[in-house]
């Protein structure tokens, strides 16, 4: 076994995600078909071996915990598996996190208490498909304090949200960007960093205790420009995707059309696991007509289907049309309704002819349970 | 120590299913895949669990890991429990000793010691071949409610084709009178499904007495059933009316996957309040690429389709490539149909390759088969009712 633990923080960072997440944590959005944001991040752990992972939660946290249950559709379900870290309040903890140095200093008993002697900690809006064992290994031997995994293949819409780093030819991180207008690199950070979990405790103890809130523009930023940690950086060759934005979700699922992206997102012997449905294949009455498009289990299709991601259990009747679409879970589609550009929240249903079409720069959500 | 249990389930998935040729070749039938992404024993199990009967005995004998690693701790069906749960039993050696389970009725009387650490009233005994959706819960009732000793799940088949099945010939109260195993002239159309909810005080006896019998061929149907009636005592029938498929052919398990195409459904798989379960591959969404042309099918996670599918069952994980043509054809996992090759009438085994422009079956005929890893070479063709075993290639 791997002297290794995870950490996933999943943070409100997920404000231009709008409507997608006013009910949910950008964590437990539905993504590709039938996944959610962090079935990414907890496979990639578990394809690593780790065997100890936390989950640090904020508000809006109950569709994850309804997601990840006792997790076990990611083998997490063993002794130390997997551990939901929910915000709590006491005298000095307020409960909503100004940022990571809050959230580990209030789960602080948790990193005590776990035994392995590293940690790999993420965020829970960027998409990959990852072992880290290399990346973990390369940490080990080269001496580091922190190894700050990063990609040249990151896609996102959002300069804000992105952090670049300036890595030496020994692989030292010699800059961080944070937020930059026009980045100097194109080493967009992945927001994953390996580290001792003592050291991670007694920094997040120390930020915490000097009122501090980032850590990347706190603790990480300050001590790569005076130099008083040994920062590494481990570049990420997989695909990775930054959900930041509703066009950043948006272009993400359009991407799986690609075979390579797909095909490399989800390889074969790592599977992106997720909890299951149990519904039957997609069923295809008549001569609907579906082309260029992802379908998951428990799909009728009837009517037309183009360039679109459907979600499981999706009904598209016949006569409707369902261009550039992004249909969740049991949304339904009636006889003679037409849409174009639009994210169709779970269980949303479009009547009788009813029709959206939105602008491609600007694709219309329809929020959970609606009926129009 | 377990705690004790109203009612034991026991599922009889040892047989090889030889007239399933090369699809059981290196698999029991139980194991077999259907309807895009369930395999037969994911009914029975399935049922169990919805019937609310949480032990489940598995008994194997032929080529068992495959059902085994399927089963492994039986999460799928919830049946991954602390008191309870699903257990593969195989044949073992105690002492001296020790045998091949000789005939279903043995294969229980095997493991009474299995059934008796959960002091059960009844024991459920199922077979591992048909696909159908029943209430074992609604049958054990009716045993509760007749006081019976035995009762036997019937469906009520064609007249014209009683002479096929074994027959119950019963009183006006469902009572069992007589028992035929394919009658020439049937007295009733009740045709026994292999489905058995026994008192288990009553059937522990009648094993155990039979197994001294060294005539016997320790058989439910040939042997235990004729004692019990011979005996007197009470065995009524349950009639069950839904849809119920035997899969034990080629022929039958290219219907039963062709049967899911027909509008509506002959058996509803879209049911919440009665889901099959399944062990899930952890696929992404199914791929149909632009060009590419889908027809009354079902497609299953993972697949990606460049070509043309036309009335068939495509399993998880399955690559139909530009120009290839499918029509009332069953697709297993993984496999691979080539750009250009044609697929009809056929079923095409897990990871089996097609290549390119290869053909495989034909419009009318009997049912061809592409056995597991069989691999069909670039132009080949492959007639109506042939078999390719990848072992002879």
């Amino acid at each position: 076994m791997k002297d290794v633990m995870g950490l996933i923080y999943t943070s409100e960072n997920d404000i231009q995600l709008g409507e997608l997440t006013s009910q949910r944590a950008v964590a437990a959005l539905p993504i590709a078909g039938r996944y959610r944001v962090i079935d990414f991040q907890l496979s990639s752990m578990v394809h690593t071996g780790i065997k100890n992972v936390g989950v640090i939660t904020q508000k809006n946290y109950q569709s994850l915990m309804d997601h990840i249950g006792s997790g076990r559709e990611w083998d997490l379900h063993g002794k130390q598996g997997l551990n939901i870290l929910p915000p709590f309040l006491t005298r000095e903890n307020m409960g909503v996190y100004a940022g990571l140095v809050d959230a580990l200093n209030s789960n602080r008993n948790f990193l005590r208490l776990s035994t392995q002697e590293y940690i790999v900690v993420t965020n829970s809006h960027t998409i990959y498909n990852a072992d880290f064992s290399d990346a973990i290994e390369q940490h080990v031997a080269s001496g580091a304090d922190f190894t700050l995994l990063y990609s040249k293949k990151l896609t996102s819409t959002d300069v804000d949200s992105a952090s670049y780093l300036t890595v030496g030819e020994d692989k030292t991180v010699t800059g961080m960007e944070i937020s930059p207008i026009v980045p100097k690199t194109e080493n967009a950070y992945l927001k994953v960093f390996i580290t001792k979990r003592e050291l991670l405790r007694q920094l997040v103890e120390q930020a915490f205790a000097n009122g501090k809130h980032d850590w990347s523009r706190d603790v990480l930023q300050p001590a790569i420009n005076d130099g008083s940690l040994k920062i590494m950086a481990y570049e990420y060759e997989g695909v990775a995707a930054q959900i930041d934005s509703i066009q950043a979700y948006f272009n993400f699922n359009m991407e799986l059309q690609n075979d390579e992206f797909r095909r490399e997102l989800f390889p074969a012997d790592r599977p992106v696991y997720t909890k299951v449905r149990d519904d039957m294949p997609a069923r295809y009455n008549g001569e609907g007509k579906c082309s260029n498009s992802l379908v998951g289990n428990g799909c009728i299709i009837e009517g037309t289907v183009i360039n679109s991601v459907l979600f499981r259990g999706v009904k598209v009747a016949k006569g409707a049309v369902v261009k550039n679409s992004i249909l969740m879970q049991d949304a339904q589609i009636q006889s003679g309704a037409e849409l174009d550009h639009c994210i169709l929240d779970k269980q949303s249903v479009i009547r009788r002819n009813g029709r959206l079409i939105a602008p491609a720069a600007y694709p219309i959500v329809i929020a959970k349970n609606v009926v129009i | 120590m377990m705690r004790k249990k109203q009612c034991v389930a026991m599922l009889l998935a040892g047989g090889q299913g030889s007239r399933l040729g090369i699809l059981t070749k290196n698999v029991a039938k139980p194991a077999v895949p259907y309807g895009g992404k369930y395999r037969i024993i994911d009914f029975p199990l399935s049922n169990c669990t919805n019937s609310g009967i949480d032990v489940v005995g598995v008994l194997t004998q032929y080529r068992p890991l495959e059902l085994n690693a399927y089963i492994g701790s039986g999460s799928p069906w919830d049946l991954d429990l602390s008191n309870g749960g699903v257990y593969v039993l195989p044949p073992y050696h105690s002492g001296k000793t020790g045998e091949w389970y000789k005939g279903t009725a043995n294969a229980i009387y095997q493991n009474i010691p299995f059934i008796a650490q959960w002091d059960p009233e009844y024991v459920l005994v199922l077979s591992g071949d048909h696909i159908y959706k029943m209430d074992y819960n609604a049958m054990l009732q009716s045993h509760i409610q007749n006081g019976a000793d035995l009762t036997i799940a019937v469906r009520e088949v064609p007249w014209a084709e009683a002479s096929r099945f074994g027959i119950l010939n019963t009183d006006e109260n469902n009572q069992i009178t007589e028992f035929e195993e394919k009658p020439k002239n049937p007295k009733s159309n009740k045709a026994s499904m292999g489905v058995y909810i026994f008192t288990w005080s009553k059937m522990r006896k009648y094993l155990e007495q039979d197994e001294l019998n060294p005539n016997s061929e320790n058989d439910f149907g040939k042997n235990i059933i004729p004692d019990m009636l011979a005996d007197n005592q009470k065995l009524f029938t349950y009639t069950f009316d839904g849809y119920w498929k035997d899969v034990g052919t080629i022929e039958s398990l290219w219907e039963a996957n062709m049967d899911l195409l027909e509008m509506p459904m002959p058996i509803d798989l879209y049911d919440a309040r009665w889901r099959i379960y399944a062990r899930n591959p952890g696929m992404p969404p199914h791929c149909v690429a632009e060009g590419a042309k889908v027809v009354n099918s079902l497609i299953t996670e993972g697949c990606e389709v460049k070509g043309v599918v036309n009335h068939s069952v495509l399993f998880a994980g399955v690559t139909v490539e530009q120009g290839a043509e499918i029509v009332d054809a069953v697709v297993m996992p993984g496999a691979v149909i080539e750009r250009g090759a044609v697929v009809r009438r056929a079923i095409v085994g897990e990871n089996a390759h097609i290549c390119a422009g290869a053909v495989v079956g034909e419009e009318t005929g009997l049912i061809a088969v592409i056995g597991p890893k069989a691999e069909i070479a670039s132009g080949e063709k492959v007639a109506a009712g042939v078999q390719i075993d990848a072992d002879a290639q």
